[in-house]
Formats: C-alpha cells, sequence, structure tokens
C-alpha cells in the first residue's frame, strides 16, 4: 500500500488496541548529492573558449591563407603572361620567314637543282651544280608581320650570337679537302666538325 | 489628479494603439525589404560584395599536319579610360623623397604629364590623349569609359600597368596571333578585332574552333578585393575550342608561296595559284595563293587578295583540261595512244564549228600521243568527237568538276560547264574538249590528275585532317575511269614531259613526270577574251609510282605570255616536294610511245 491522499478521511477507529504495524513511514532520505566539482565548470566553459579560439585561429589562417592565395594568383597571373610572351617570341623567331632571312643573312642560298646518289649502282642523278643568285631577299616574299623589327642574327651585338660554332664566319674555300664538307644534296643538316 | 489617471483604461488604450502602429510600421517595413524588394536588394548586396569574373574559353589553335601551330589564341588587352575621373584634377603619386631617400612624398602629377606617360607607351601623343578625353567629355560630361588603345601586347599591357593611373583600366580581349605570318594565309583566313571568324577555315570550321566563354563570381574583401575562400560559384564552365589539324605541311607551303610569288614577281603576273596534293589520298599539302594576306594584318591586303583563288576564281582551264578528254575517250574503248589522226591547222566538224590551233602549221600525222604533245586542238576535237557530248559531260562530273570540292572552302566556286550538253552550242560542244567554253577550279584541276594518277580512283579532296580528336576516316575514294586508260592517259603524259617544247624548263633529273601544259584565254565577261592569257602546268610525279600531283596557273605573265612562265614554277615546286618527302628516283625510263605516224 501507498500513502493516501491527505484529503481522504481516515478510517474510524474501531480497535483502539496499538496497531502492530505503522502502514505509513516517512520515506528513506535521500543520499545527500556531493556538490559539482569546479572542475568540470572549468572543463566546459574551458571547452566552448578553446573551441571558439580554434574557430578564431582557423578562420584567422584561413583568412590568411586567402591573401596568400591571392599572392600566387596574382604571381600566376604574371608568369602566365610572361610565358606567353616568351611563346610568341618563340614561335616568330620559329617562323620559316624568320629562319630563312637568317640564312640568308649568314649567306646561304637555297638550290633547286637537287642530285642524288642512288646507292644501289652508285649512279649520281641529275647534275651537280652551285647553288646561284646570291642571296635573294625572300622576306618580302612571304610577308610576316610579326617579325618586322626583330634582329637577325648577323645583326646582334657579338655576345648574344648563340652557341653554334663560328656562326656569320665563311668557311675559306679550297683550305684542305677535310675542313669543307660539301652540303648534302638532300639538305641534310650535317654537323661541322673541324 | 489629472485627467489620464482618472482615466486608467483610455491610457492603455493609447499606449496600445501606439504599439500597435509602431509594430504595423516595422511589419511593412519587413514585408517591404524582405517580400516586396528582396531579390532586388539582396542582389545589390551580392553586387557589392562579390565580383564576377568572366573566363575566356579560349579559340582552338590550327595546326598544320607535323602540329606546326599555324594560328593560336592570345590575351590582348584594350586600353580604356575614364575621361571623367581623368578631368577630375591631378592624381596623387608618392615619390622617393630628394633629400631623404628613406621616405617618400607626394606629388601631384597634372593630366598633360600622364596623358603624355600613357600616350608615350601606347603609341599616341599626350595631346591626342587629351583630346580623347576632351572628345567624350563634350559628348557626355558624365562620360566614364572610351578606348584610347586596342589589342595592345601583353608588354604594352604591362607598361600601361606601371604607370599606375588611377583613371587607365586594362581590359582582357582575347585575340588570334598567326606565328607564320602569311604562310598559308590565304587557307587560314583571319578573324576580326571582335574576334568573329571572317575569312578561310577560320570560318569554314568555327564550329570546331569556337570557344565558349565562362563566368564565375566569388565574394571579396572589401578593400583589397581579396576572394573570401569558399564563395566561388561557377555560374558557366568555359570550354575551349578544338584543335584543328589541317592536311597542310606549313614548311611545304612557305616553300611554294615563295617560288610562286618570286615568278609573279619576274613575269609581271595578276595573281597566281601552286597547289600540291597527295596523289594517294588527295590530301593538299599546300595550296599558295600570290598574293596572300598576312592574317595578322588582313587590311595591308587588297579585299579581292585576301582569299583563296585556288578555291574560289574557277577560269577556262585551257589545254591542261585535254589529259581528261584523252582519258575519257581511253576509258571509253574510242581510241589509245597509238590510234592516228590527220591534224590541220584548221578544223571544220560537220556541225558548223570552227577550230583552230595556236599557229600555223601544215597537215600533221599524229597519234593521240602526239596531239597531247602538240597539244593540237584540231586533233583532240577529232578523238573528243568519237564520244557522244552527254558521255563527255559525265566524265567531267565523275572526276568531280561543275560542283564543288569536298573541302567546303567558304566562298568555294563550283565552277561551271557551261550547262550541260544540251545547253552547249556547236562551237561550245568542241571547245570543252580542251578545256575552253567551262571553267573549274585550280583544285578541281589538281584533283582530276590526282585522279589520273591514281589508277583512276579520284580521292575527296581534303584540307582538314580532323578536329580535335575526331578525325573522319579515309574515304575509299569513287573509280571514275579504268585503271589501265588511267595508266595509257599516263604514259601519254610522260611522253608530253620529254618531248614538249617546255622539256628542257622542267626536267627533273632522276623521276620519271607526267606533266601537260595550258595556255587558256580568259573572258572577259562580255563573250569575248581578253588579250592576256592564263598559263598553268599540271602533272604528277614520279609517273612510275605517283606520289604528288602539282599544279601551276599564273593569270596574265605580261612578261611572258606562254606557259614558258609556269613550267619554271612547277619544276620548282615538284624537285622540292620530291626532295623535302625524300622520294626515292624513278628506276627504269618511261615507255615509247609514237607521236606521229
Amino acid at each position: 500500500m501507498t500513502a493516501l491522499p491527505a484529503q481522504s478521511i481516515p478510517a474510524p477507529r474501531r480497535d483502539p488496541a496499538p496497531r502492530p504495524e505503522r502502514r505509513l513511514r516517512p520515506a528513506p532520505e535521500p543520499a545527500r548529492r556531493a556538490k559539482p566539482r569546479l572542475a568540470y565548470a572549468v572543463i566546459a566553459l574551458g571547452g566552448v573558449a578553446l573551441i571558439a579560439a580554434a574557430q578564431l585561429l582557423l578562420s584567422i589562417a584561413v583568412a590568411q591563407g586567402a591573401y596568400e592565395i591571392d599572392a600566387f594568383q596574382v604571381q600566376q597571373a604574371e608568369l602566365a603572361r610572361e610565358q606567353q610572351k616568351l611563346t610568341e617570341d618563340l614561335d616568330r623567331v620559329e617562323s620559316p620567314q624568320y629562319l630563312a632571312r637568317n640564312a640568308e643573312a649568314l649567306g646561304m642560298v637555297p638550290n633547286a637543282d637537287p642530285v642524288y646518289l642512288r646507292l644501289s649502282d652508285g649512279a649520281v642523278l641529275g647534275v651537280p651544280t652551285p647553288a646561284t643568285g646570291g642571296a635573294v631577299a625572300s622576306a618580302p616574299l612571304v610577308p610576316n608581320a610579326l617579325i618586322d623589327g626583330v634582329p637577325l642574327v648577323t645583326e646582334r651585338p657579338a655576345e648574344q650570337t648563340p652557341i653554334g660554332g663560328s656562326s656569320g664566319e665563311q668557311p675559306v674555300a679550297g683550305t684542305g679537302a677535310t675542313s669543307i664538307i660539301p652540303p648534302p644534296a638532300d639538305g641534310l643538316p650535317t654537323p661541322a666538325t673541324h | 489628479m489629472n485627467r489620464t489617471s482618472r482615466h486608467p483604461l483610455r491610457r492603455i488604450l493609447l499606449a496600445a494603439v501606439a504599439l500597435v502602429a509602431l509594430v504595423g510600421v516595422f511589419v511593412v517595413r519587413l514585408v517591404d525589404l524582405q517580400v516586396v524588394r528582396a531579390a532586388e536588394l539582396s542582389e545589390e548586396a551580392e553586387g557589392r560584395r562579390s565580383t564576377s569574373v568572366t573566363v575566356y574559353g579560349s579559340r582552338g589553335d590550327i595546326v598544320d599536319r607535323n602540329g606546326v601551330v599555324l594560328a593560336d589564341t592570345v590575351m590582348r588587352y584594350d586600353i580604356a579610360i575614364s575621361p571623367k575621373n581623368a578631368n577630375a584634377g591631378p592624381i596623387a603619386r608618392s615619390r622617393p623623397d630628394p633629400s631623404d631617400p628613406s621616405k617618400t612624398v607626394t606629388v601631384d602629377v597634372p593630366l598633360e604629364q600622364s596623358a603624355a606617360e600613357l600616350g608615350a607607351v601606347i603609341g599616341l601623343t599626350g595631346e591626342q590623349v587629351q583630346q580623347i578625353v576632351a572628345d567624350s567629355l563634350a559628348e557626355n560630361p558624365e562620360s566614364d569609359f572610351a578606348y584610347v588603345a586596342k589589342l595592345v601586347d601583353t608588354e604594352t599591357y604591362e607598361r600601361v600597368k606601371d604607370l599606375d593611373i588611377p583613371w587607365v583600366v586594362p581590359w582582357e580581349h582575347p585575340s588570334r596571333y598567326y606565328p607564320n605570318g602569311a604562310v598559308a594565309g590565304n587557307l587560314i583566313g583571319f578573324v576580326g578585332t571582335d574576334g568573329d571568324a571572317l575569312a578561310g577555315v577560320e570560318l569554314a570550321a568555327d564550329q570546331c574552333l569556337a570557344g565558349h566563354d565562362g563566368e564565375y563570381s566569388y565574394l571579396h574583401s572589401l578593400e583589397d578585393w581579396v576572394q573570401i575562400p569558399g564563395t566561388e560559384v561557377v555560374h558557366e564552365q568555359a570550354r575551349d575550342g578544338g584543335t584543328l589539324k589541317l592536311t597542310i605541311d606549313s614548311d611545304l607551303q612557305w616553300m611554294v608561296q615563295r617560288i610562286a610569288e618570286a615568278q609573279v614577281q619576274a613575269v609581271g603576273a595578276d595573281w597566281a595559284t601552286v597547289t600540291v596534293m597527295e596523289a594517294k589520298t588527295g590530301r593538299l599539302l599546300a595550296v599558295a595563293d600570290v598574293p596572300t594576306v598576312d592574317p595578322n594584318a588582313p587590311s595591308a591586303t587588297d579585299a579581292d587578295d585576301r582569299g583563296s583563288r585556288a578555291f574560289t576564281a574557277p577560269f577556262e582551264p585551257g589545254s591542261t583540261f585535254k589529259a581528261l578528254t584523252a582519258a575519257s575517250v581511253i576509258d571509253a574503248g574510242a581510241a589509245d595512244p597509238v590510234s592516228q589522226i590527220v591534224a590541220p591547222y584548221r578544223y571544220l566538224p560537220p556541225n558548223g564549228a570552227d577550230v583552230n590551233d595556236s599557229g600555223y602549221h601544215g597537215d600533221e600525222p599524229l597519234t593521240l600521243t602526239g596531239v597531247l604533245i602538240e597539244s593540237s586542238n584540231t586533233g583532240m576535237s577529232q578523238f573528243g568527237e568519237r564520244l557522244s557530248d552527254q558521255e563527255r559531260y559525265d566524265d567531267m562530273l565523275a572526276f568531280g568538276l561543275g560542283q564543288r570540292t569536298e573541302v567546303g572552302f567558304p566562298g568555294e566556286e563550283p565552277g561551271d560547264l557551261h550547262g550541260g550538253p544540251e545547253a552547249w552550242d556547236n562551237q561550245t560542244k568542241y571547245t570543252t574538249m580542251f578545256g575552253q567554253g567551262l571553267t573549274t577550279t585550280a583544285v578541281q584541276i589538281a584533283s582530276v590528275y590526282q585522279t589520273l594518277a591514281n589508277g583512276g580512283v579520284r580521292m575527296p579532296v581534303r584540307l582538314v585532317e580532323g578536329c580535335g580528336d575526331d578525325t573522319p576516316a579515309q574515304s575509299q575514294g569513287t573509280r571514275v575511269i579504268s585503271e589501265s586508260a588511267a595508266q595509257q592517259t599516263s604514259a601519254m603524259l610522260e611522253r608530253v614531259y620529254l618531248e614538249g617544247w617546255l622539256a628542257d624548263e622542267w626536267e627533273i633529273p632522276g623521276y620519271r613526270v607526267a606533266a601537260k601544259t595550258g595556255t587558256a584565254q580568259v573572258p572577259d565577261g562580255n563573250g569575248g577574251y581578253l588579250s592576256g592569257y592564263l598559263v598553268s602546268v599540271s602533272g604528277f610525279a614520279p609517273a612510275d609510282d605517283p606520289q604528288f600531283v602539282v599544279s601551276v596557273s599564273i593569270m596574265n605573265p605580261v612578261k611572258m605570255n606562254s606557259s614558258a612562265a609556269s613550267a619554271p614554277v612547277f619544276q620548282q615546286v615538284m624537285s622540292q616536294v620530291l626532295k623535302k618527302y625524300r622520294t626515292v628516283p624513278s628506276g627504269a625510263p618511261a615507255p615509247e610511245l609514237p607521236a606521229t605516224w
């Protein structure tokens, strides 16, 4: 049985004799709870503070990173422009017009009379003819607006002369059979070995 | 006691009404901001905090058969100014203090000086820059935008930026760059300053080449416009155009243009075209048109000279056409290379036509081979009339004449076969046997010789190898005449090369060559003919295993009005082609065929 509501009317005492056992007893007092320790509060608040601080630091780092990224992007754009400039330069000096003008400036002339050596029987097809006509100014023949004003290899200052041996100097004819390698009939490049 | 305290209810009521009115004002304002003007306002907020950037989808490159870049997309810059701000007063600029180099002083730079500085970089005078400012302010006192230079290169752009003038703004402007200048300029074409393709394969293959610009936006910091991480929104992805690969060999193209231009200058011709084609595949290796446009500066060339006449200028081919008629006759079994006729100077067929040879001669006993060697119109007429007009016309169509080639070049002409057999008058029935009274383009003639060189199988003419990874399969070609007819025609053309009057002019030692000259009259457009000629040579080599077709046409060479003007071009171009591709020289000599009887 549990405790009855207070309003309920007590049962009439029929038997004055002491009851063998009391029905209602005070509930046992719960054990007194320990006071919450300060450490917990410190940990919780500290955690919150820590998270807040970490977030702050992270966003500072991210913001800082944004500036770094921006700086790198600016640098990348500059380098891309530089690369484009150099590629453009390279492309136009690779053009056949520029190569031909340089070859002509160095005294080379095209030979329109190819001569062939047939390996099977050693027959020479065609008559070996020295290229004639001198340096033809081919530049105006096939125009290229991009190489106007680009200096030729012969017009550069001496220290800028690209590697490639004695560029600009004509080998002196007749100084010895070994020093002059006749140009191959099919125009294959041959390294000049002095 | 005052009145209100006497009526507490009224006081409460008043406060309530005031409260409700206040809340009402707030609600109205809230609805106004959040509902009525929400889109507008958030757009404005977005606009203030974020910036949108265009990502340029670059136009595809055009490369030759070996991957050499012929057309490239580069970034150029338009230099714009704000006239309003330029006129607002001197700009402040910090300079090192002359008395103490570690400090800086701020100096005022007047408009005169900054305009002169800007002008020096972009190639104007200071006065011209100030004039632009004054002009646009005169038009609109609040003017905030005017161009001072367009499409300047990166170097100029950097120098402009270094000037650090606040009222100058450079804008990116993708542009086209043709590193090889006029090499294949006639074929590549060019684009306008606004990036629209205007000519050549730039126009024909625009769908392949065109890129698609993209756009993204991001939130930025207030002062220095640094992107806030994680705020990038891509509105549209940029897409680059495809790389267009041509069948052209740029080195050969350069050499061919050079040879053609030199000859045009030497003989004082109006124009010339040279076509080099692979005999077995129909691929064009070089198509030179002189004069040639430099796509970097198209305006330097006359508008008429900016295209490719090899495709767009049909002409009466003249005697080079006799090879086609001879091939038709042999294919039909109506004659063979040693069939005999007597060729008079003047031939009057029964239908009333009147055919003459170019120079007076007596009656000559010629074979079909001899007719080609002598290039006799009367002789060719006697062979050609062995076929019906319809048969010859059908063969012309099968050889690809009278219709545009498979290239589909912008402005390409189909040529005109003078209608058809039913439209030919009696004279035209005969002149079409030797290439007058009908028109063809240079590329069509090259295609005819390709068919003869390739055993009678015509390959579709190709200028474009493919777009990106998409390379169309090589067609099998179509048979036009029998293999034996093609071989017999080729053998006759070899005799023309060896015995024709230009034999010494076009000799290429070591190779067997088949070729035919033409000296065609040029219609004046009013039914008559001009005094000048279109001289041409078409042929292929090595004749024992044909690899290359070369077709040369020179219009009106005033200093040398005969095919002797075109023969050296043929010789030089063919030599160069054979040399360049390391073609093995021919072994056995050309077979003998009698020219007379």
